[in-house]
C-alpha cells in the first residue's frame, strides 16, 4: 500500500433490540466515544465516511442528518450505500491518496423501525423476482443453507453449533444484543422454525446501534494511543442471486485470496489468530471457513466440530458473538472490523484472547452474501 | 498520491420515460458507450464503483441486480450515494480508488431511472425529519405543504434569498434558461432541447412558487453517465489526450432546508453555500491553482433550478459575490466567451438525478480531451471546474480537472 493506515480508534454503543434513543444520537454517541479513544478532537479529522441504507432508514439521502452528529460538519464527508466495512474501504482509499490523514467512519441502523427483512426484499429484481413474493432475506439464505448442505452433506446440528458457539460468546460482550449462557445446540435447534433450515437462533437479531473507527495515516497512526495496521483488503462482487451458485461464497474467495496477497500470508490457518465473520445466518459462518481458507472445501462441518473456532481453539471465530449476537445493520462489519482491532490491541475485555497478533475481519453486502469484504489488521 | 487520468466518457440518451429499457438495460447505453471511448472492455477493469438514489425508482441497492450486466462479473463493487451529489461521489470515489494505488482502471457508473417510481414522493421523506423543528420554531405544520412541490418547494427560498442579496432579477433567470437549453440543443445527450428560446418565452411559462417558473426548473429524466479512469501511465496507452481530475473535495454543512436546521442548531442562509466556497478552495489548492479566477476556463456548475447556476458561479470563487448576474449579461458564460458556464446545458436541461452531478464532470473531461462535439466551446479549455450539490441544501462537491497533471513539488 501508498501508506500505512492503521485503526486508532473504536466505539461502539450496547446493542439494543429497541433502542430509545434516535439514530442520529446513536451516532453522536459512537462518534464521540471513538474520537475519545483514539485521543483526538473533531478539528483533527480530515474526512468522514458513513455506512447507512436509505430503505433502511425510510429517508432518502440518508447521510444528510448525519452530518451533525458525526462530526462531518465543514468537512470532506461521503456516504458508503454498503456495510460498514466498506465505508471503511472507502475511508482507507481517501487516506491512501494522500489527500487525507484521519478518517471517521460510521456505521448504523434501528431497524426497531422498519420490518426487518422487507430491506431485502427490495433489492430483488423488481419485474420478476419481487413480484412472486416468495424470495426474502430469510427463504433466500435457506436455499442457500440448503445447496451448501446438500452440496457437502453438512447437517443441520453442524450449523446450529455455530450459533451455540457464538451466542455463548456472546454472554462475555456487554454490548451484544443476544447473549445464551451455556447455549446448546439443542437449544438452538428447539429455537422456531423461520423458513427451514433457518431457526431463530441461527438468524440476525433485529437490532438498534452504531458503530464507529477512527482511521489515521502516516504519523498521527505512529503516535496514536495504539494502533491496529490494515495489512490487507479484497472485496469482490458476486452475481446475482438467481444467477450464481449458492453453494459457496466465490466473492468471499476472491477477496480472501486478494486480501492475504497484500497481506502476505500464504496459509491463513496457521498465521490468522483470530477472526470476526458477518454471519448474517450460522450456516454462512461455515461456508466462510472455506471460502477464507481456513480449512478445505466442504469441510465447513467438520472444522467447526473439531472446536478450532472456539473461544479456547487454535483459531477463535466471533469471540463477541458476531452478527448472530448484534447485527446493526450497516454497522455489523465495521463492528467485525472494531473487534478485531481491539483484540490486536488487547482491549476486548472479557472476551479477549490472548496474544492475538494478526487478526481477520469480514463484512457483507447483498442477499446470501453477494458482495464480500475481507481485511487482515496486524498490530506492528 | 498518483495522478488520475478520464480515458472513457459514455451517456445514455436522456429522456422522461424510458419504457422500452429497464434499470440495467439503460445504464448500459451509458456504460457501453464509455467502454467504446477509453477503446477497453470490462475485462481491463479492476473495479466498479457505482450509486443511484435508489428511493426514486423503488430498487434498493440496484447494482446487486444489475452490475452483471455492466461487467461487474467477479470485480469488485463499491456504491455510494448522497442525494443530489451522488454522480459526484460516485466520480471522487473512483478518483480516490486510483489515486489509493488500490486499484488501476475502474469506472463511474451513475444513473437514474424516474419514470420507474417517484422522485417527489422519494424527496418528501427528507422533509418528514424537519417536521419537529418546524413545530419548535411555531410554525404550522400545514406550512410542509410547501413541500407539495418536492425540490421546487425548497429551492424557491434559496431563490429569493439569492436573488435579494445579488441583484439578480427575474430577467435573469429567463436568460439562464436560454443559455442551458440553446447549448442543450447541441449536445445529442441533453433532454430538453430548446433552439431559438428567448428570454421573453421563458418569462411566459407558468409560475411554480415565486421567483421559479416552469421554465426555470429542470426536467425529470431517464438517463445514464458512465467514466472511465486509469493512471497517467496506463491513459498514455489509451489515448493521446487524456483529461486529469486533479483533485476532488467535498463539504458537508449543517442541514437546513428552508434555513433552519434539522438538528435545531442553525440559522443558514439557504443562499450562502460555505460549503460550496470551503470545497472548492481545497479543490483549487490541491490542484495547484492558486488564482481560479484567471485559471478555469469552464464551469460545469449543478443548476437545477436557474438562479444556482449563478449563484454556485459564485460559490465556487470564480467572481465576487453578487458579480454572476452582470457576467451573464457580458456573455461571458456562452460558449464562445471567456468562461462558458455549463455548455452541455446543464442539469437545467436534463436532470437524471444521480447521474447529474458525474455528468458535471464529464462534460469538463470531454471539453479538456476536445470531444465534446457540436458543443465544443470555442477557447481551448485547460482546466475546468464540475460540481454538485444537494442533501438538504447542504451538501456539496468540487472536482478540478485539467489538460495536465497537478504539478509537484
Amino acid at each position: 500500500m501508498e501508506r500505512e493506515v492503521a485503526i486508532i480508534g473504536y466505539a461502539q454503543t450496547p446493542y439494543e433490540e429497541d433502542a430509545d434513543a434516535s439514530r442520529e444520537i446513536l451516532v453522536l454517541r459512537a462518534a464521540r466515544e471513538a474520537l475519545a479513544s483514539a485521543g483526538l478532537s473533531r478539528d483533527d479529522i480530515g474526512t468522514v465516511i458513513t455506512a447507512n441504507n436509505d430503505y433502511l432508514d425510510g429517508r432518502t439521502i440518508s447521510n444528510m442528518r448525519l452530518v451533525e452528529p458525526s462530526g462531518a460538519c465543514l468537512k470532506d464527508e461521503s456516504k458508503v450505500e454498503m456495510d460498514g466495512a466498506y465505508a471503511a474501504l472507502y475511508a482507507l482509499m481517501r487516506l491512501l491518496s494522500g489527500f487525507h490523514d484521519v478518517a471517521m467512519v460510521i456505521g448504523e441502523s434501528q431497524a426497531s423501525v422498519y420490518p426487518t427483512y422487507a430491506p431485502g426484499v427490495m433489492t430483488l429484481d423488481p419485474t420478476w423476482d419481487r413480484q412472486r413474493g416468495l424470495l426474502n432475506e430469510v427463504s433466500a439464505a435457506a436455499l442457500q443453507a440448503r445447496s451448501y448442505m446438500n452440496t457437502y452433506g453438512i447437517s443441520e446440528e453442524q450449523i446450529a453449533a455455530v450459533a451455540a458457539k457464538n451466542l455463548g460468546n456472546a454472554v462475555k460482550n456487554p454490548l451484544a444484543l443476544r447473549a445464551v449462557p451455556g447455549a446448546t445446540v439443542e437449544q438452538v435447534m428447539g429455537s422456531r422454525m423461520l423458513c427451514s433450515p433457518i431457526r431463530e437462533m441461527c438468524a440476525w437479531p433485529a437490532t438498534d446501534g452504531a458503530c464507529a473507527i477512527v482511521l489515521a495515516a502516516g504519523d498521527v497512526a505512529r503516535k496514536a494511543n495504539r494502533a491496529a495496521w490494515i495489512r490487507g483488503v479484497g472485496f469482490y462482487h458476486d452475481s446475482y442471486l438467481t444467477e450464481r451458485p449458492l453453494d459457496k461464497m466465490t466473492s468471499l474467495k476472491m477477496a480472501a485470496d486478494k486480501c492475504y496477497a497484500m497481506a502476505g500470508i500464504e496459509h491463513p490457518e496457521v498465521e490468522i489468530d483470530l477472526a470476526e465473520i458477518s454471519e448474517l445466518f450460522a450456516h454462512e459462518e461455515l461456508m466462510a471457513y472455506e471460502a477464507l481458507g481456513f480449512c478445505a472445501e466442504g469441510k465447513g462441518g467438520e472444522f467447526i466440530d473439531s472446536g478450532a473456532t472456539r473461544m479456547d481453539g487454535i483459531l477463535p471465530v466471533n469471540p463477541s458473538g458476531g452478527v448472530l449476537a448484534a447485527n446493526a445493520v450497516c454497522a455489523a462489519g465495521l463492528a467485525r472490523l472494531a473487534e478485531a482491532a481491539m483484540q490486536i490491541t488487547g482491549e476486548a475485555g472479557d472476551h479477549q484472547v490472548k496474544g492475538v497478533k494478526t487478526a481477520l475481519a469480514h463484512g457483507q453486502t447483498g442477499l446470501c452474501a453477494q458482495e464480500n469484504i475481507v481485511y487482515v489488521l496486524g498490530g506492528e | 498520491m498518483r495522478d488520475v487520468a478520464v480515458v472513457g466518457v459514455g451517456l445514455s440518451k436522456h429522456v422522461s420515460k424510458r419504457r422500452d429499457v429497464n434499470i440495467p438495460e439503460l445504464v448500459w447505453e451509458g456504460v457501453s458507450a464509455a467502454y467504446e471511448d477509453a477503446g477497453i472492455t470490462p475485462r481491463d477493469l479492476d473495479g466498479i464503483i457505482t450509486g443511484n438514489m435508489p428511493a426514486f425508482e423503488g430498487v434498493n441497492l440496484p447494482e446487486l441486480w444489475g452490475a452483471g450486466h455492466w461487467g461487474a462479473y467477479n470485480k469488485p463493487v463499491l456504491r455510494i450515494t448522497t442525494g443530489g451529489t451522488t454522480g459526484g461521489s460516485v466520480g471522487h470515489g473512483a478518483f480516490y480508488a486510483v489515486a489509493s494505488g488500490l486499484m488501476d482502471t475502474v469506472i463511474a457508473i451513475a444513473f437514474e431511472k424516474q419514470s420507474d417510481g417517484d422522485s417527489t414522493a422519494g424527496l418528501n421523506t427528507v422533509a418528514v425529519a424537519d417536521m419537529a423543528p418546524f413545530l419548535s420554531y411555531g410554525i404550522d405544520p400545514a406550512f410542509m405543504l410547501a413541500f407539495g412541490g418536492g425540490a421546487v418547494g425548497v429551492a424557491v427560498y434559496q431563490a429569493s434569498s439569492y436573488m435579494k442579496r445579488s441583484g439578480c432579477t427575474p430577467h435573469h433567470l429567463d436568460k439562464v434558461s436560454v443559455l442551458c437549453r440553446t447549448n442543450a440543443a447541441k449536445n445529442p445527450a441533453a433532454h430538453l432541447k430548446q433552439p431559438g428560446l428567448t428570454p421573453e418565452e421563458v418569462a411566459r411559462t407558468a409560475l411554480m412558487q415565486y421567483p421559479l417558473r416552469f421554465g426555470h426548473v429542470c426536467p425529470a429524466s431517464d438517463g445514464a453517465c458512465a467514466m472511465i479512469l486509469t493512471t497517467a501511465e496506463k491513459a498514455k496507452k489509451l489515448t493521446d489526450k487524456p483529461a486529469f481530475i486533479r483533485s476532488v473535495a467535498s463539504c458537508s454543512e449543517e442541514g437546513a432546508l428552508v434555513g433552519i436546521a434539522a438538528a435545531g442548531t442553525a440559522n443558514t442562509d439557504p443562499c450562502a453555500q460555505e460549503g460550496c466556497k470551503v470545497a472548492a478552495a481545497n479543490a483549487y489548492r490541491k490542484a495547484g491553482i492558486k488564482e481560479p479566477r484567471q485559471e478555469i476556463d469552464l464551469a460545469e456548475p449543478y443548476a437545477p433550478f436557474a438562479h444556482q447556476l449563478l449563484m454556485f458561479y459564485e460559490r465556487l470563487l470564480l467572481c465576487d459575490e453578487g458579480e454572476a448576474p452582470s457576467i451573464l449579461d457580458s456573455g461571458s458564460m456562452e460558449l464562445d466567451g471567456a468562461l462558458p458556464v455549463c455548455p452541455s446545458g446543464g442539469v437545467i436541461s436534463t436532470n437524471a438525478i444521480g447521474a447529474s452531478a458525474l455528468e458535471r464532470i464529464a462534460e469538463a473531461a470531454l471539453q479538456i480531451m476536445g470531444k465534446a462535439g457540436e458543443h465544443q466551446v470555442e477557447k481551448d479549455v485547460h482546466k475546468a471546474v464540475a460540481h454538485g450539490w444537494g442533501g438538504a441544501v447542504n451538501l456539496n462537491v468540487v472536482a478540478v480537472l485539467a489538460d495536465t497533471p497537478t504539478p509537484r513539488g
